[in-house]
């Protein structure tokens, strides 16, 4: 079976051929994900349509109290990227812990975003920074939360002729941190993530790669609401964290070592928040 | 001179390529246990050539040391990855297609999935029949119990054991496990098939071109001299390139189609191909409360999957390095090779001592702690020593287990009592009996040609050999020409495992200089035997010829609310007797010492509704650069000592010596590898224990 490529080199380009294609047009960003599935039989496109060449995705800019990333900028530009480290240093500090350089050289944000793997590390990161995605069609654009975006192990509100083009990250936190907790090497994927967010809304503790996806609790990051962050507040939370979570069983750990790991991770990121 | 393996210019089994060549793929069984019921190749097009079950019929049984295996399944698959037929097309991509055309049907049976299961007594039989092999690597008298999934079982006793613990003042009884792991070179299995005239040609990556002659003479039912079996340089190998893996099916393909066939596995299918014994160890050791060692018995249960391959000698190794290199009077061994409906599992750098070490030296920790006496002093107190015999009754030479442990320890900063801080030590046999010849002959021109069967799987042999050969000839390295073993021409060796090549074909070619140097025809021939072989009933005899000795310390962290364990410092110690090639044996070390810590920290074949859950490195983790402790080794040598081999003696002691430093924490881990939910669980325990005692 032959698989037709395409390799629009605009935005109208690529929506036009979404909007033609539709379900049997699959986007391929840096294809670092793809390839597993399909070098695995899970996954074998009819069509295939490149996002490599298409002219803006590569932009990171500033705008006003917002960041504005293109879907097709890589981790590894994101680990290094001056702007980004300035601004925002958390992205750069999740996207730095992701596999290993040949894979970041490659892995985008879109991608990451769009594929929707729980146990990839930027969702829970982004969704703590409140992170916003921009949808769009031949027939219009929309803003969604990552938060919203992500609905279950690779499901998201993506409509069949939509893209994922850009993410908006807003630049109010006074403090970030991303925690990464492996059990295995060093280039895998977390056991338990814990990004977590001091902005001018409040506390966002997102917990990855212990679900279907990211999981954060408004109500508990609210206890923090007026409350200076210190070890006793930081336990609270941690423990309601790992009550509130039913984590899953996989390979780099079971549900009730995760359990146990969620609460003192979520703990000691809130810990160096403080700090 | 540029090593082509840096330049990219080396080319490797992958690389072999000739005109008019197919390319074969496999369909392989989607069940672990089932009969098949009916296959359905009419969809396939009619330039794809099909090998099924029936073409293979007439061929007959192999195995390296039971023959239970058929080019094909007759009528029952085994395991998840079984091949059940074979293709062969114009290209890979034709050949995968026409394996979607393929419609096979099966009946479910039961099957087993753990070699603790496997040995019950109402467990499902994997085979029905255990017959020997004809093969010259069924060398060591094998005793597989009828009726059972035991293919071999090995027995090894000195002096009175009840009598041993009855005098014993502390006993300590435990049971360990260790996981299945995948060998992971980077090179995967790749083989060439052709036929020429009734010749059966074999361009393949493989350790042992001599048994897999045999074998597939076997198999054809030909005379070995009618087969040849060339093998290139390989990218990696670490026993998984043993005896006939893909090479029987090529074959076959590639006569039944009259073309050439390669076949190339992919990733996914080196995971259902040979694996690393699983192992469930139970260790009873006694002593008088002064430490000295009075009994020790080990009982090994080796899962060695759906066919024995090798797993009968594996057992036995495990089993007679198992109670270690102590002296102890009274010693009852059992190991047995356990069929399973798993991928076989078959060498693996360490060849099963890696399994009983950890079980053994983890003991050797516990008993010191119940005899309040410190791990290091209570080996140093029962070492063996030169002029010792071991259980075997084989008295031990050149014996260096005393330095490697002293060494390991120092290298640490060991110190009595301080927490975080392990150590462990080895032995570890080499094949015996064993056998390795030679031809080296003068070229014009100050040159030299050398024959001879030793294979470059990425150790260096080859260039271990050159540097010899320039040091016995008085010339330099660059004028030596080793050429790929070729069985037409090389002359016989026993095979490239075991850690032997430059221990054995070092000295046949010292052999053959000599022997060249004193003739006139400007040849020269050698040849080294080695006897022995232990009595597979009772465990006496000369289980090695030659003894690795090793040992290993590590430093170790442990962060006490998750479990994670940082590794501080390894040091591994090798006895190299003499170095040949300095920086090839420092890298012999390094590169056993990483597959030591995957072993120890997180490499496991996780097993799934009786598959290999985890056949692929997104799921599958080796370790990275970026895992890696310090690690820190040490090539002993002696004035006028043997060359030693040393291509896995610092994998075996790693995990152990982690656990060790672990021990030393108050943590008692059992099970390999020791991941950060495992080590939670034991930092419980003694929490229990501590909360218990007060």
């Amino acid at each position: 079976m032959s698989t037709a490529w395409h390799s629009p080199t605009t935005r109208e380009e690529v929506l036009r051929l979404r909007a033609e294609l539709g379900e049997d047009g699959t986007l391929v960003a840096g294809g670092t994900f793809l390839g597993v599935l399909m070098n695995n039989g899970i996954l074998a496109p009819e069509a295939m349509i490149s996002l490599a060449h298409v002219e803006g995705f590569e932009r990171i800019a500033r705008d006003g109290a917002e960041l504005r990333i293109g879907a097709m900028v890589t981790h590894r530009r994101l680990e290094f990227d001056a702007d980004i480290r300035a601004l925002c240093p958390m992205i750069a500090d999740t996207f730095a812990v992701v596999a290993n350089p040949r894979v970041r050289n490659w892995a985008t944000i879109g991608g990451v975003l769009a594929d929707a793997d729980y146990a990839s590390d930027p969702p829970a990161a982004m969704i703590a920074l409140d992170a916003r995605v921009v949808l769009e069609s031949a027939s219009g654009r929309r803003e969604v939360s990552v938060e919203d975006l992500i609905e279950d192990v690779y499901q998201t509100v993506i409509e069949e002729d939509e893209v994922l083009t850009e993410v908006i990250v807003p630049l109010d936190q006074s403090a970030a941190r991303y925690r990464k907790f492996r059990t295995r090497s060093h280039e895998d994927r977390p056991c338990v993530s814990v990004a977590a967010v001091q902005a001018s809304g409040g506390l966002r503790v997102a917990v990855g790669a212990v679900a279907g996806k990211p999981q954060i609790f408004h109500d508990i990051c609210a206890l923090a609401k007026g409350r200076a962050m210190d070890s006793g507040l930081a336990r609270e939370i941690g423990t309601a964290y790992a009550e509130r979570i039913d984590p899953i069983t996989d390979a780099r750990g079971s549900s009730a070592y995760r359990k146990r790991v969620i609460a003192v991770e979520v703990r000691r990121a809130l810990e160096d928040l403080a700090a | 001179m540029k090593d082509p393996r840096i330049t990219g210019r080396q080319k490797y089994v992958i690389d072999a390529a000739v005109e008019g060549m197919l390319h074969g793929r496999i369909l392989r069984s989607v069940y672990p246990s089932a009969r098949i019921t009916s296959i359905d190749t009419s969809m396939v097009p009619e330039d794809v050539v099909v090998l099924t079950p029936q073409d293979v019929a007439g061929l007959h049984h192999y195995g390296c040391q039971i023959a239970d295996q058929t080019v094909l399944p007759q009528d029952q698959v085994r395991f998840v990855g079984d091949p059940v037929l074979a293709v062969a097309a114009e290209s890979v991509a034709a050949a995968e297609e026409a394996l979607l055309m393929i419609d096979v049907e099966y009946e479910e049976l039961p099957g087993v999935f753990d070699a603790v299961s496997a040995t019950a007594p109402d467990a499902p039989l994997v085979h029905d029949r255990h017959k020997i092999s004809e093969n010259d690597a069924a060398y060591f008298g094998i005793r597989p119990v009828d009726g059972t999934n035991i293919c071999h079982r090995f027995r090894l006793i000195q002096g009175d054991i009840e009598a041993g613990f009855a005098g014993a003042d502390v006993i300590v009884e435990e049971t360990f496990t260790t996981a299945g792991a995948a060998h992971v070179s980077m090179e995967p299995h790749a083989a060439l098939a052709s036929w020429d005239d009734g010749r059966l040609k074999m361009v393949t990556g493989n350790q042992t071109p001599f048994n897999l002659r045999g074998d597939l003479a076997t198999i054809f039912g030909m005379k070995p001299e009618d087969i040849q079996v060339i093998c290139p340089p390989m990218g990696g190998s670490f026993g998984a390139k043993t005896f006939v893996r893909i090479e029987g099916i090529a074959a076959a393909l590639a006569r039944k189609a009259d073309r050439p066939v390669r076949i190339i596995l992919d990733r996914a299918e080196e995971f259902q191909t040979l694996n690393r014994h699983p192992s469930t160890i139970r260790v009873k050791i006694g002593a008088r409360s002064d430490g000295a060692l009075l009994a020790k018995e080990v009982h090994c249960l080796a899962d060695t999957g759906a066919y024995a391959d090798c797993g009968p000698g594996v057992a036995q190794k495990m089993g007679f390095a198992s109670p270690g290199p102590y002296r102890i009077p009274h010693v009852r061994v059992e190991s047995n090779s356990v069929y399973t409906n798993l991928p076989p599992n078959g060498a693996y750098r360490g060849y099963g001592q890696m399994q009983s070490i950890w079980a053994s030296e983890r003991t050797m920790d516990l008993l010191a702690g119940k005899l309040g006496i410190d791990p290091l002093e209570l080996r140093l107190k029962n070492l063996l020593r030169e002029g010792d015999a071991y259980c075997t009754g084989e008295v031990m030479h050149d014996v260096a287990f005393e330095e490697c442990l002293r060494d390991a320890a120092a290298a640490i900063g060991y110190e009595p009592g301080q927490p975080g801080l392990g150590v462990s030590v080895l032995m570890k046999g080499m094949q015996t009996p064993s056998f390795a010849s030679i031809r080296v002959r003068a070229k014009p021109g100050g040159r030299y040609h050398i024959d001879c069967a030793t294979v470059e799987m990425g150790q260096g042999s080859r260039k271990a050999l050159a540097t010899m050969a320039a040091d016995l000839l008085g010339c330099a390295v660059g004028d030596i020409d080793i050429p790929a073993p070729d069985t037409d021409v090389s002359p016989p060796d026993t095979r490239t495992t075991s850690s032997r090549s430059t221990h054995m074909m070092g000295r046949a070619l010292e052999v053959a200089v000599a022997n060249l140097k004193d003739s006139d025809t400007g040849e020269g021939f050698g040849e080294i035997r080695e006897n022995g072989g232990l009595d597979p009933d009772t465990g006496q005899g000369i289980a090695s010829s030659h003894w690795h000795q090793g040992a290993a310390g590590a430093r170790v962290s442990v962060d006490e609310e998750t479990g994670a364990v940082t590794v501080e410092h390894v040091h591994a110690a090798v006895y190299a007797g003499r170095v040949v090639v300095r920086k090839q044996a420092e890298l012999q070390n390094e590169g056993s010492m990483i597959m030591g810590y995957g072993t120890a920290m997180f490499e496991s074949l996780d097993i799934l509704d009786g598959a290999i859950g985890n056949p692929n490195l997104s799921d599958y983790n080796v370790p990275s650069i970026a895992d890696l402790p310090k690690l820190t080794h040490s090539l002993i040598e002696r004035e006028g000592g043997d060359v030693h081999g040393l291509g896995e003696t610092a994998l075996p002691p790693v995990p152990a010596a982690i656990g060790n430093a672990l021990q030393s924490l108050g943590l008692t881990l059992r099970d390999l590898p020791m991941t950060p939910e495992r080590v939670l669980a034991a930092v419980d325990e003694a929490t229990d224990r501590t909360e218990d005692a007060a």
